[in-house]
């Protein structure tokens, strides 16, 4: 809509406010003197509103994303029961300033992509926003040289003070109505619009911060100081309290986790802000921390905001607000100081370095946080650590997997947890599921039985390039638990429906100790299929254990493949295990002459959401439950935490 | 049903306040033992177990007849968790840790003759994990009852509890508070275990770090928010001694 400007006295602004708080209808929200600062806050009275605030403590993101908010609720006496939350009022938030619409409509990207965000959605179609012109700067914002201080865009209305009257600019229908319906407005004048722009560049001119760095140079300034002693200097006074990160209005992560009342008879998931300058944000089920030294946790965050999102989404994730400087205490936060250092060191044009393009859109499957009722069917011990679990979906629709999927398995009152699909793709609503007992979920799934009801989401990730195995010859290894999703794209191989789109396959697995070994008499099968060489090794053999085969790590195995029938340039290798094997193996398989770019791995993260949304399993710029788990080696061989 | 854990609650040196946390639970507490079986629990019932699975003890440890009560509790107990902050950390009991028991006994007891007094004959104070191994703790003083029930509902449905490991200024910012640092005032929050909800800086008042410290007084980062602030390594401990005495120097990870 083409955007008109009316203009309303002081007077009359106070009496539409007070009308909006009368009528109701909405949760009328302004911007509010909090003690000796500013917060957004629902308003009782029109008096209360300071359009005159410098920077409000936190941003109104808060408003869309709450920091403390109920997915759903869950019945522990019933099999399996979710019930959605109740709607909210409609709101109006008044007195936004042009960088925090911004920085709403970023997060407009990220949360209404194709996997949209419900409780965002919603929030976001319910709530009008009255914007305001900055009449006062905070004393760390640099917005105007991020050249967020002025919103062309994301609010239905927007208030400049331009002496006696307030000019409202009307960016929406939305806006329109509530205008005509509630307020007493006159036509612009010339001379009023002219002043819109004068008062927006006199504010302009007044900000003593200034980012020297042009925003469109950041990406690549950061690209070539990765190793910089900078972010080790500055991080070393850090006191890893994340406040950057919360006071932030680009920084949307979070965390989900279940709260079980009392009772024991219900409970709520519940969604809360997370950051990335907390040591465990990166932290697994098994006890793994990805981003464990605070200097690497620090560098994240300006790689968020100033390279990873900026290649994935095309914007800065800073609008120099300055609320980071305020609540840094060692006051090592601030981006405006980061990248006026940056900005006196070397740049290239490489911007991508860090970051791999997703080839395929996903596609929209609806609700993201829903999991979908299934059922345990089949309970089947592997080794002491590992269990088998067939699942059926209640729906008994198909998971719908590609091997090398994973999904999220929910138990209520515990939490969620993500596994690699175990078996082939299928038309039947069961799958399979090897978990080994690390976790909280693991843990409790152990002492679950048949007929048991879990919860369901995905299926995640790309999967395995199928396209990119026909015709070629394929070599599987695998270590440890890799050969659970491994597996799912060894019986789809070896199908005798697929069998004859592949050329001569060899399976290396090891495992640590004979009785770790699983799938046994799968394997058994598998070296029987014509053109299958399957090789096992296990790291140690203890006393009492009987192992007749080979022994040592994975790598032993080899020099055993018979090179004559396999050519390594025609050979696709793919690689699951855990993060130490990788090093290894990628060696020897180079030394084998196979391309980096036939290497295929699955890497392991925290994938918490697993729609690109909670940030935990970052590696770099990539997200590992978009655009992994499964890589092609040549793409990530750069990125300096695929392989720490 | 599976039987219920049975649950024995027990007390030390302490105001038994977090206990009275746990009583003040009111018609939740009927929740409480529909999920537990109370068998033990001084300050709201005559009956008493000496058979139980799970532990909990407020209070530290001031005297040897206490190491031994808390030993045979120890390994009685399958779970033994450390309520509120003198269990804990040892929280204000270890105030008296900067001078010798004997000079404290005169400051108190003058020259009375409390020798062969079992119960008057006490040593310096520690925290239960200082005696025994500790399997869960909740922080606080007094502790907070939502964490109270998010570590017992976790323990009666067999999930390890979340440990929280970062400072209380992430709930004071979520809060959305002015920082203390802001308004002239010194707070521990930033190397407090967070896990109150910030809730002396959400009414105003600075953290006295009664949930423990995440970072040692004496790390670098601290050092630059004194300075900055005109404070001192001094200030710092001062303000430890309220809970964290002694304790400025370690830093503790339970796993």
């Amino acid at each position: 809509m083409k955007q008109t400007i009316r203009v309303i006295s002081e007077k009359n602004l106070l009496t539409f406010v007070n009308a909006l708080i009368h009528d109701g209808t909405y949760d009328v929200v302004g911007a509010k003197a909090r003690r000796e600062r500013f917060g957004f806050d629902t308003l009782t009275n029109a008096g209360e509103l300071r359009l005159d605030h410098d920077v409000t403590i936190i941003p109104p993101k808060k408003y869309f994303l709450p920091q403390y908010e109920h997915l759903m609720k869950y019945s522990l006496e019933k099999p399996f029961q979710v019930q959605p939350i109740k709607e909210e009022k409609p709101r109006i938030i008044i007195g936004m300033h042009p960088y925090d619409i911004i920085a709403l409509e970023q997060s407009d990207l990220v949360y209404l992509d194709s996997q949209q965000d419900t409780f965002y959605k919603k929030r976001r179609e319910n709530t009008i926003i009255i914007g305001a012109d900055i009449q006062k700067i905070s004393e760390r914002s640099f917005a105007a040289s991020m050249k967020t201080n002025v919103a062309s865009s994301g609010f239905d209305l927007l208030l400049t003070n331009i002496g006696r009257d307030y000019a409202i600019t009307i960016g929406s229908e939305k806006g329109a109505a509530l205008l005509q319906k509630y307020a007493t407005t006159k036509g612009a004048t010339a001379a009023d619009i002219k002043k819109i722009k004068d008062v927006r560049d006199s504010v302009a001119k007044k900000y003593k911060r200034k980012v020297k760095l042009d925003k469109k140079d950041w990406p690549a300034a950061l690209a070539d100081n990765y190793n910089h002693a900078l972010w080790e200097e500055r991080s070393d006074v850090c006191m890893e309290c994340s406040s950057c990160t919360m006071v932030c209005p680009t920084c949307y992560c979070y965390d989900v986790r279940d709260e079980s009342a009392l009772n024991l008879k219900e409970g709520q998931r519940i969604r809360t802000w997370d950051g990335c300058m907390l040591k465990d944000f990166t932290r697994i089920g098994s006890g793994e921390i990805f981003r464990e030294d605070v200097k690497e946790r620090y560098r994240h965050r300006f790689y968020r905001k100033g390279n990873y999102l900026p290649q994935r989404y095309g914007f800065i994730a800073c609008v120099g607000c300055g609320r980071c400087g305020i609540a840094c205490l060692p006051d090592i936060a601030d981006p405006c100081d980061v990248f006026n250092e940056l900005a006196s060191f070397g740049k290239s044009d490489d911007t991508g370095r860090y970051f791999i393009k997703q080839t395929a859109e996903v596609a929209d499957k609806g609700e993201i946080h829903v999991p979908r009722s299934a059922t345990i069917r089949r309970i089947q011990k592997m080794t002491d650590t590992e269990t088998l679990y067939e699942i059926e979906l209640d729906d008994k629709k198909p998971l719908g997997h590609t091997p090398g999927q994973f999904i999220e398995l929910s138990i209520f009152g515990i939490g969620e947890a993500p596994f690699g699909v175990s078996s082939p793709p299928s038309k039947s609503p069961l799958f399979e599921l090897v978990v080994r007992d690390v976790g909280n979920v693991t843990k409790k799934l152990s002492q679950m039985n048949v007929g048991d009801k879990v919860g369901i989401r995905g299926p995640f990730g790309n999967g395995f390039d199928m396209k990119m195995l026909t015709n070629k010859n394929i070599l599987f290894t695998s270590g440890g638990l890799g050969l659970v999703p491994m597996r799912s794209l060894i019986k789809y191989v070896l199908d005798p429906q697929h069998r004859k789109d592949y050329k001569n396959i060899v399976i290396l697995y090891g495992a640590t100790r004979p009785n770790k070994v699983m799938f046994v008499d799968e394997i058994e099968e598998w070296k029987k299929i014509e053109n299958v060489d399957c090789q096992l090794t296990v790291d140690k053999c203890d006393d009492g254990q009987c192992w007749t085969g080979c022994i040592g790590l994975i790598t032993t195995l080899f020099p055993k493949i018979d090179m004559k029938k396999f050519d390594a340039k025609n050979t696709i290798a793919v690689v699951v295990g855990p993060p130490i094997m990788y090093k290894f193996v990628i060696k020897c398989l180079q030394t084998m002459g196979v391309p980096d770019g036939n290497i295929v791995v699955s890497l392991e993260r925290r994938m918490k959401c697993g729609v690109g949304k909670c940030g935990h399993c970052q590696i770099n710029g990539i997200y590992t439950c978009k655009e992994g788990p499964v890589f092609v080696y040549k793409d990530i061989e750069n990125l300096p935490e695929a392989f720490e | 049903m599976k039987q219920k854990p049975r649950v024995a609650v027990f007390d030390f040196a302490d105001c038994e306040g977090c206990e009275l946390e746990i009583a003040d639970l009111e018609e939740e507490l009927l929740d409480l033992i529909d999920i537990v079986d109370i068998v033990s629990f001084r300050e709201v019932m005559k009956e008493h177990s000496d058979t139980y699975d799970i532990a909990i003890i407020e209070g530290s440890i001031m005297r040897p007849m206490d190491e031994q009560r808390l030993l045979r509790i120890r390994s009685k107990a399958k779970i033994l968790v450390a309520l509120g902050s003198c269990a804990a950390i040892g929280g204000v009991n270890k105030i008296r840790n900067q001078w010798m028991p004997d000079d404290v006994m005169k400051e108190v007891y003058g020259e009375t003759n409390l020798k062969g007094n079992e119960l008057f004959n006490v040593f310096r104070t520690k925290a239960l994990n200082e005696v025994v191994p500790v399997d869960y703790y909740i922080h606080g003083c007094p502790i907070d009852r939502d964490d109270f029930k998010r570590i017992i509902t976790a323990l009666a449905i067999g999930k390890k509890p979340e440990i929280i490991r970062y400072p209380v200024c992430v709930e004071c910012k979520k809060n959305e508070n002015v920082c203390q640092f802001e308004l002239g005032r010194f707070c521990l929050g930033p190397i407090t275990r967070a896990g109150c909800k910030a809730i002396c800086p959400t009414h105003n008042s600075p953290c006295d770090g009664c949930r423990g410290l995440v970072k040692k007084a004496e790390a670098d980062c601290v050092k630059e928010v004194l300075e900055r602030y005109h404070l001192t390594y001094e200030d710092i401990r001062r303000r430890c001694t309220m809970y964290n005495y002694g304790r400025e120097e370690c830093q503790v990870d339970e796993e």
